[in-house]
């Protein structure tokens, strides 16, 4: 069983508010879900969606159309792709009429709980006995006080009375398989990876995707003891992050694109000082503004090679939620082992989704900052070391700790000796070596050995993920090749995994493969074919399988 | 610890003003009693950025106009560091003049010592954001048409916590400015250091300024704004020095919660409440 439900409606008409409570209410009570959002660049009318798929296995993606669709407005009638659809007030056929908002007035006396209401008729379209949904509620609204709770209870068991007395087939119940019950999405599974593991100052320009972590870690702040600034612009914030990191705390930013571009010199600082700078780049679809609330991977070609002049790094890009949170760690760990920066590859869609999953841990364990505490008084920051790492002091302590965005000499002072740059610069570059030996090997999904290997990075993970399954359906084994460190490139693992392939598909959303050029660059892969998409939505796995087979 | 480089590797031209603030920025350090090892010296890009490299401190020489930022960064992961920016009027004012504003908005607790020759010594004798109007250079060949920025004026009205000038003729008078700058306890302090530059700016030499800089009378209150505006504002034939505005703000890192049991830095290992 598969079932989605998708509510559609103007911005400020409570699309949001309906999903989130399904969401909730169904993670509550043990169903596989996976929820996605699909919205306008406005914060009144247009047409934004919130789907909600549920299943009896885990989910990794959405589906093009829905099998439930509540429409607040008639331009939302036609968002379903042919599903049952429930529409707030006279429904023009074969839609099903519910009148939810003068429900809601009748017994609340306001239009907010007609959100409860579509609940309501949705849980009794999908099966499930309303008391889960009650139960859900009186938790949810139990702060707000017992009238709340009764209001809100009494609007979804109305809003089952209207799909039940409109004559609304119910499904049979998706099973309840005891999926975990916490829900994250993308920016908030980073933010808690980022809190738990020591960052202590987030300096931000608030940027669409990339404003759900900051807001995260600014709520966070206080519990977790963090400094949270809203810069004056993009390269204030990265430069704060440069001289908080220099100061000894692990730090970080968050941007997309444009506000990514602005950071650029600041990028080149952290790798000429060897600061150990993270920088989440939550993607959309570019150039200039783009699609500010659309999804795309259209920054990779950016992330590797932002930065005047030679400087070593590392860029991870997650394809689940465990992976952003797992991710967001190591990288944090990556910059301050290797004293270096370090990019964070996200994107809308990531930043977006929705689903339960097993706890992820929020006990503060900090990482190693990887500092000398007593430094010997002849301490010279850039000692020349063999794995290019010298060893990091911080202000305050026994030594002085210099660092010059000039090429400097060891002791991190201003040189024009021509000998020293080159040493210095060979040092710098001699990390590149120490993190492509410590880069992840790619992830395999799918029957061993097979002739059709896709390839993906970050969240393209889930719906090709998916795609590998529909295909094995259909009779056509496939793999799926994950890169969620997509630089350096583990090239030996890529090698061997794509030793047997008969047919090597690329799968990134982009309009020109840039992952797929990165691979041949790197030599781990000769030639493949590119299935691109660029339309400011994210994939879904049969949307591939379709274009595999296709 | 590093001893001072010797005279033989500072790289400003004889005569330069940096000499006379470097000399009594030595000095200053030790009338103020801050401990050198707490010491971060942060700049930007320019001569006076070079500053940090020709003394003993702790240094971030980070970019052109980014001076401030960083300065931002390492005091709110570290506040009890005493973070003093020392740049030019290019870098705080110019490229940096974002920051500068903002800085002065939080009030965070960093001194800025902005050495303004009025004009732009490391790329060679172009126009810098304090230049006069009518100021001739091989790029503004027609002179200056852009009015100069009032760097004292635009800190008084953003309520800056310490607002003062001096001139690097008078080692005197600049040592007692940069001493109660860094003995300032309240916010953003901003000493804009008037500096003649014998190479780029033949206009605004030691004798201009000598025939202009007037102390500021002792019976001034710094903390009446009015006045303080007025004075900031004052530029031509007089050109008062000294401390022009004060204010009672308290500053950004005093206001934070996060930073009221200790530094983030000492406090790193420590599992939240």
């Amino acid at each position: 069983m598969d079932i989605n439900v998708r509510i559609a409606g103007e911005a400020g008409q409570g699309v949001q508010t309906t999903g989130e409570l399904l969401v909730g209410a169904l993670a509550d009570a043990g169903v596989h879900l996976f929820s996605t959002q699909v919205y306008m660049s406005r914060i009144r009318g247009g047409l934004n969606s919130f789907d909600i798929r549920i299943a009896d296995r885990e989910l990794f993606g959405g589906k093009a159309n829905a099998d439930i669709l509540v429409a607040l407005t008639k331009e939302a009638l036609d968002a379903g792709g042919g599903a049952v659809t429930f529409y707030d007030g006279e429904a023009p056929q074969p839609a099903i009429g519910m009148k939810f908002t003068e429900t809601a007035r009748q017994i609340t006396g306001s239009a907010l709980m007609a959100n409860t209401v579509a609940a309501g008729a949705v849980f009794h379209a999908l099966g499930y006995d309303l008391e889960k949904l009650v139960s859900y509620l009186g938790v949810t609204f139990k702060k707000k006080g017992d009238e709340v709770v009764r209001q809100n209870v009494a609007c979804a068991r109305k809003g089952a009375e209207l799909a039940a007395s409109a004559g609304v087939k119910r499904a049979n119940p998706v099973s309840v398989s005891g999926a975990p019950k916490s829900t994250y999405n993308g920016s908030e599974a980073i933010g808690l990876a980022a809190a738990a593991s020591g960052v202590k100052c987030v300096f931000s320009y608030p940027m669409t995707p990339s404003t759900g972590t900051f807001t995260f870690l600014a709520g966070a702040a206080d519990r977790y003891g963090i400094v949270v600034e809203q810069a004056e612009d993009e390269i204030a914030a990265v430069n704060m992050v440069c001289g908080a990191v220099y100061a000894g705390v692990p730090a970080m930013t968050t941007t997309s694109g444009g506000g990514f571009a602005l950071m650029v010199e600041g990028l080149s600082l952290a790798g000429m000082l060897e600061l150990p700078v993270f920088i989440l780049l939550a993607q959309r679809p570019a150039p200039a503004t783009g699609l500010p609330t659309r999804t795309g991977q259209e920054d990779l070609k950016f992330a590797l090679n932002a930065g005047h002049g030679d400087f070593a790094r590392a860029v991870f890009a997650p394809g689940t939620l465990e992976e952003a949170y797992a991710l967001t760690r190591r990288g944090l760990q990556t910059a301050h082992k290797w004293q270096t920066p370090v990019i964070l590859l996200s994107d809308q869609f990531l930043a977006d989704m929705r689903k339960n999953i097993a706890v992820l841990d929020a006990a503060y364990r900090p990482i190693d900052r990887c500092i000398v505490e007593n430094p010997p008084p002849e301490y010279m920051r850039y000692e020349v070391t063999a794995s290019g790492v010298s060893p990091r002091a911080i202000p305050g302590g026994p030594a002085f700790v210099v660092v010059d965005s000039d090429e400097h000499t060891e002791d991190g002072h201003i040189t024009e000796d021509l000998g020293a740059r080159v040493r210095l610069v060979d040092k710098r570059l001699r990390k590149s070596e120490g993190l492509a030996k410590e880069a992840l090997a790619p992830t395999y999904y799918g029957g061993e050995d097979a002739a059709i290997v896709l390839i993906a990075w970050g969240s393209t993970y889930g719906p090709a993920r998916e795609a590998v399954d529909i295909l094995a359906a259909r009779g056509t084994p496939a793999g799926l090749l994950h890169f969620s460190q997509v630089w350096p490139v583990n090239v030996g693992a890529a090698g061997r995994m794509l030793a047997k392939a008969k047919r090597i598909i690329c799968i990134e959303g982009n309009a020109t493969g840039q992952f797929a050029n990165v691979l041949k660059m790197v030599g781990a892969v000769d030639s493949c074919e590119r299935m691109l998409k660029y339309n400011g939505l994210a994939f879904t796995g049969e949307e591939i399988a379709e274009r595999v087979q296709g | 610890m590093k001893k001072i480089p010797s005279d033989t590797d500072i790289t400003w031209c004889p005569g330069c003003g940096n000499h006379a603030i470097l000399d009594v920025f030595n000095k200053a350090i030790d009338a103020a009693g801050v401990d050198r090892a707490r010491l971060v010296l942060v700049s930007g890009i320019g001569q006076a950025a070079k500053l940090p490299h020709y003394t003993n401190a702790n240094v971030f020489n980070g970019l052109h106009g980014r001076a401030v930022p960083a300065a931002t960064g390492i005091k709110l992961a570290n506040h009890k560091l005493e973070v003093v920016i020392t740049s030019g009027d290019g870098d705080m004012y110019g490229e940096g003049g974002n920051h500068f504003i903002h800085a002065v908005r939080r009030n965070i607790g960093i001194k800025a010592f902005v050495h303004d020759n009025q004009v732009y010594g490391l790329t060679k004798g172009q126009a810098s954001p304090t230049s006069d109007l009518g100021f001739v250079t091989k790029i503004q060949t027609h002179g200056v048409a852009s009015l100069p920025l009032k760097p004292l004026a635009l800190a008084i009205v953003e309520d800056a916590s310490f607002v003062a000038r001096s001139y690097a003729g008078d080692k005197e008078h600049l040592l007692e400015m940069m001493t109660a700058a860094l003995k300032h306890k309240g916010g953003f302090a901003l000493l804009d250091i008037l500096q003649p530059c014998v190479t780029f700016n033949k206009v605004n030499t030691y004798k201009w300024y000598r025939e202009r800089v007037r102390k500021i009378d002792a019976s001034h209150d710094p903390f009446d704004r009015d006045r303080a505006l007025k004075l900031a504002l004052q530029w031509g034939d007089e050109i008062p020095i000294g401390v022009i505005y004060r204010s009672k703000r308290p500053s950004f890192e005093s206001q934070l919660g996060v930073l009221g049991k200790g530094t983030l830095v000492e406090r790193y290992s420590e599992a939240p409440a």
